[in-house]
């Protein structure tokens, strides 16, 4: 029983008289009492793997975006109602219990959490799935925001203290790096470099389990930190120099210390560099273990192991395999770049060029000068394959060398991974296109057979059964429950979209949603919002191409034609925004600071008469999305075309009842599709015309400024004191981003088009019985984006991995 | 640094009997082998089998050792432990040296020339 292990865990593990446990000591004791279960179907589901001799993917990613686990843990175990009941005769309940838990936020967004819903429907699929990570000390930053400014604290996410993670220190490993490469002979007289000189860090695996729905497999994501080799600590103890074994135990462990955020500048950064290798490391290292534990010689690697590369950041993954086929097991260098070809798999998550990771080759020989041995001798042979190819055309070479020539030579991850991989592909329709077209295109001529699409999914269990547990019970009355594991089923719904009773009960778990989002806002921010309003809602990472930038000049314009023009027509709104912006991203900082001063503003005036509400909610991660996506109406899709890979927010949003005001980008595209144009509000310039008007330079903001007087009011407001009484001119470097350095993000290009899409979404709004219609559709035809869909399609197109039940 | 020797037919056997060779040791071993080397035998099989770690430093030890012995002399190893042997695999110097599982093992081989 569920409750006598609670008691358990209460008495032994906690070391309280039951009667006196507190909510954390409560969560703390069911989330062990979890633990044991998944423990005894983790090894059952092991046992299962190896008797079948599966193959196995290994998902390698710098980021998993977890969040809390026991909700979803109990869900998928089917242990909810049971939870609830021995609460409940604690006088307590899972809703005071499960905000106990801290999120695990070893993620900046989209990339992260993708990765944390591939691994739920890995195992809610039973196939052997392992994720690979980096078990962080801190996770990504604490949001605060102190007079309207983002403030950044340190997240001790509890990584040595979490329930469910073990560590596994008998299967720590070594990791060298740093050192040189001595060019020596072998005892047949060839050249045999060799790696001497390096420092040695320790990798230790912790393992959180992974569990499916309905609770028979738990797959496990096996993080590692850092460690100083202790024999070294030891030695310089036993000299007596103890601050230098300090500082140096310091120095190792910190390659595991800290997530660091996107758009930071992380290239160029010595510690990213080690981290990435250090993941990569651990990970091949294991991986191995695994395989030759059952296989004598590398023959069958590829049939057994599939190494999917989450983004460039493990893309060292093809020179380490390369590295330990040919240098430790002795491979011959045309059998190991066979077997490393065959495993790896490349997801390209980012179009921006200045995403697009390189390292400077000082940088890299410093920190792994074999690898970049390695790497020289894969581009060499690779630009000869090219000349072969394309005799003669030296251009091209230049241009698809993984080394790119310059002052500073720079080794460029994309391209070893493209190399390095027999599968290549974007996240999204257009995005795959775009790599294709835009990104690498004389890649793609060289192997367009490498080249697909698989467009992102979102696990229905944690983003509908757990997140919106009002509508999950609707659907399930209406069509049963068999849409948790084939989300499809939800199509049944289109049907009862014109249905007054159907539509009366979907809206009222909307309108209880939104009421409880209400109460989180005031209980944030202190602000009153009105749950009959329109919850208009952009929660995302903080960046100028995601363009929260366009929603605040949509909200200074409908606060002027309301307070200056008397316009009242729509519904009131609530704007509700959420993001942390990078530390060291100025424009996006200042961005935050504008939203909350817009925020602050129109809620000081007494002619809004709280028509309008905007909010910016601090401290935006998995858990708090959980509770605004389930009570949004409008989602804000409204990135630059081109620029979003694909998108996963949206996604959420849409399945859970929002409408989705949106430009044709990333994954909205599809979305569009599958809900059908009526039921999306579509706004915007397209990728190609974005395209076209970027390469003749014929985008003028200026222009738009001067003819479009209520553009003009907006920015002249930005210009001015309007939002910033306090400091007269603070919001002019945004005023100077868009009409002084030519609006790189399109905005005033869009601003029309998206005004106008504004006005349908507030007459549609007010038109109850066709809003609730195309929301119901929008449930009803997003069966598409569960992430059990774009698993299955990596497993049958990419990994070649099958269920094991 | 501890060592322990005996001759076997054309070698030196140089047992370590500490079990690391890191940069504390490092010179220590060197100039035990070259005490070795100049007690007139440049042939030497290297028993690791006490030995649990051996750092970067240690490594290039043994490979200066190699080296120190010349064209003439040899340095064989035997007796590496999974955790060593993996060091050697690591930095490729497997391809530099003859490596044997035992002092016996090796001892044959060497005697079978």
């Amino acid at each position: 029983m569920l409750s006598d292990d609670v008691r358990f865990h209460l008495t032994y593990s906690i070391g309280k008289e039951p009667a006196d446990a507190s909510p954390a000591d409560l969560c703390r004791a069911l989330s062990l009492a979890v633990r044991q279960r998944l423990t005894d179907v983790r090894l059952a589901t092991e046992r299962r793997y190896s008797e079948r001799d599966a193959k196995r993917v290994y998902y390698l990613s710098m980021e998993f975006l977890i969040g809390r686990s026991l909700d979803n843990n109990l869900l998928n175990l089917g242990l909810r109602d049971e939870a609830e009941k021995l609460l409940s005769a604690r006088g307590s309940s899972l809703d005071s219990v499960l905000p106990q838990e801290r999120d695990a936020a070893l993620g900046n967004g989209g990339l992260g959490r993708l990765a944390a819903c591939f691994l739920d429907s890995l195992a809610t699929l039973g196939m052997p799935g392992y994720g690979y990570g980096i078990h962080y000390e801190f996770g990504l930053f604490k949001q605060e925001i102190v007079n309207g400014e983002q403030r950044e604290r340190p997240d001790h996410w509890f990584a040595h203290d979490s329930p469910w993670i073990v560590e596994h220190l008998d299967e720590a490993c070594l990791v060298p790096v740093y050192g040189h490469v001595e060019h020596q002979l072998d005892r047949a007289g060839n050249y045999n470099p060799m790696w001497l000189g390096w420092k040695v860090l320790i990798g230790v695996p912790h393992d959180l389990p992974v569990v499916g729905w309905e609770g028979k497999t738990v797959n496990v994501l096996r993080l590692y930190s850092a460690r100083a080799s202790d024999e070294f600590d030891m030695q310089i103890f036993n000299d007596g120099d103890y601050f230098k074994a300090v500082e140096q135990k310091a120095a190792s462990e910190t390659v595991s210390k800290v997530l660091y955020p996107s758009d930071s500048l992380a290239a160029g950064r010595e510690l990213r560099l080690v981290q990435e290798y250090f993941l990569v490391a651990c990970a091949v290292r294991d991986i191995v273990r695994r395989y030759t534990k059952a296989h004598a010689s590398f023959d069958a690697f590829p049939s057994k192991v599939a190494i999917q590369l989450n983004d460039t950041h493990p893309a060292l993954t093809v020179a380490e395999l390369m590295r330990l086929l040919v240098d430790e097991e002795s491979l011959d260098w045309d059998r190991a770049w066979e077997i490393t070809r065959a495993a790896l798999g490349y997801t390209n998550h980012t179009l921006l060029p200045e995403a697009l990771e390189k390292w400077s080759v000082p940088l890299f020989e410093k920190v792994l000068p074999r690898h970049l041995q390695i790497i020289y001798e894969i581009n060499r042979r690779f630009l000869e394959e090219v000349s072969i190819r394309f005799p003669g055309d030296v251009a091209r070479l230049r241009d698809m060398s993984i080394v790119e020539e310059g002052e500073t030579k720079q080794i460029r991850m994309a391209y070893l991974s493209i190399v390095g991989s027999h599968s290549v592909n974007g996240v999204a329709a257009l995005h795959s296109e775009l790599v294709k077209s835009t990104l690498v295109p004389r890649f793609h001529e060289m192997w367009p057979e490498r080249f697909h699409n698989k467009t992102n999914g979102v696990t229905p269990r944690r983003w509908l059964l757990g997140a919106n547990p009002g509508l999950a019970a609707l659907v399930t009355e209406a069509i049963g429950p068999g849409w948790v594991s084939d989300l499809d089923r939800l199509r049944g719904l289109d049907a009862l979209a014109g249905d007054a009773a159907f539509q009366e009960k979907f809206a009222a778990v909307k309108r209880e949603n939104k009421v409880r989002l209400a109460a989180l806002i005031r209980s944030l921010t202190r602000a009153k919002v009105d749950p009959d309003s329109l919850f208009d809602v952009q929660i995302k990472r903080i960046h100028e191409y995601k363009r929260q930038l366009l929603l605040v000049l949509h909200v200074i314009h409908d606060y002027f034609r309301l307070v200056q023009d008397g316009d009242v027509s729509g519904p009131p709104r609530t704007y509700v925004f959420a993001g942390k912006a990078a530390p060291g991203y100025a424009v996006a900082r200042r961005i935050i600071r504008l939203i909350n001063s817009v925020g602050e503003v129109i809620r000081k005036d007494p002619r809004v008469k709280g028509r309008i509400e905007v909010v910016f909610l601090p401290d935006y991660r998995v858990s708090l999305a959980e509770a605004i996506v389930p009570a949004a109406d409008l989602s804000e899709q409204i990135s630059t075309a081109g620029k979003e890979a694909s998108g996963t927010g949206n996604m959420k949003l849409s399945m859970n009842g929002a409408l989705t005001i949106g430009t044709l980008d990333g994954a909205n595209v599809e979305i569009r599709e599958e809900v059908g144009p009526e039921n999306f509000f579509l706004f915007g310039l397209t990728a190609p015309e974005v395209e076209r008007m970027r390469r003749e330079r014929s985008w003028d903001p200026w222009g738009v400024y001067q003819t479009d007087a209520g553009v003009r009011r907006v920015m002249d407001s930005l210009a001015g004191d309007v939002f910033c009484p306090w400091h007269p001119g603070h919001f002019l470097p945004i005023f100077r981003r868009i009409l002084g350095e030519g609006d790189e993000y399109f905005h005033l290009a869009d601003f029309g088009s998206y005004e106008e899409a504004h006005r349908r979404v507030g007459e549609t709004f007010l038109d109850r019985p066709a809003w609730r219609a195309m929301a119901i559709r929008n449930v009803a035809r997003t069966g598409k984006f569960s992430s059990d869909r774009t698993i299955r399609e990596y497993a049958e197109e990419v990994w070649g991995v099958a269920p094991v039940l | 640094m501890q060592v322990e020797e005996r001759s076997v037919g054309s070698y030196t056997v140089v047992t370590v009997v500490d079990a690391r060779i890191d940069a504390q040791g490092a010179d220590d071993f060197r100039a035990e082998i070259t005490r070795v080397a100049q007690g007139g035998n440049r042939r030497i099989l290297l028993d690791l089998s006490e030995v649990t770690f051996i750092d970067s430093t240690g490594l290039g030890a043994i490979i200066a050792s190699l080296k120190q012995l010349g064209p003439d002399g040899d340095l064989v190893i035997c007796g590496a432990r999974n955790s060593v042997g993996s060091l050697f695999r690591l930095t490729r110097m497997d391809k530099v040296f003859r490596i044997f599982a035992t002092s016996d093992e090796a001892l044959a081989a060497l005697a079978a020339g």
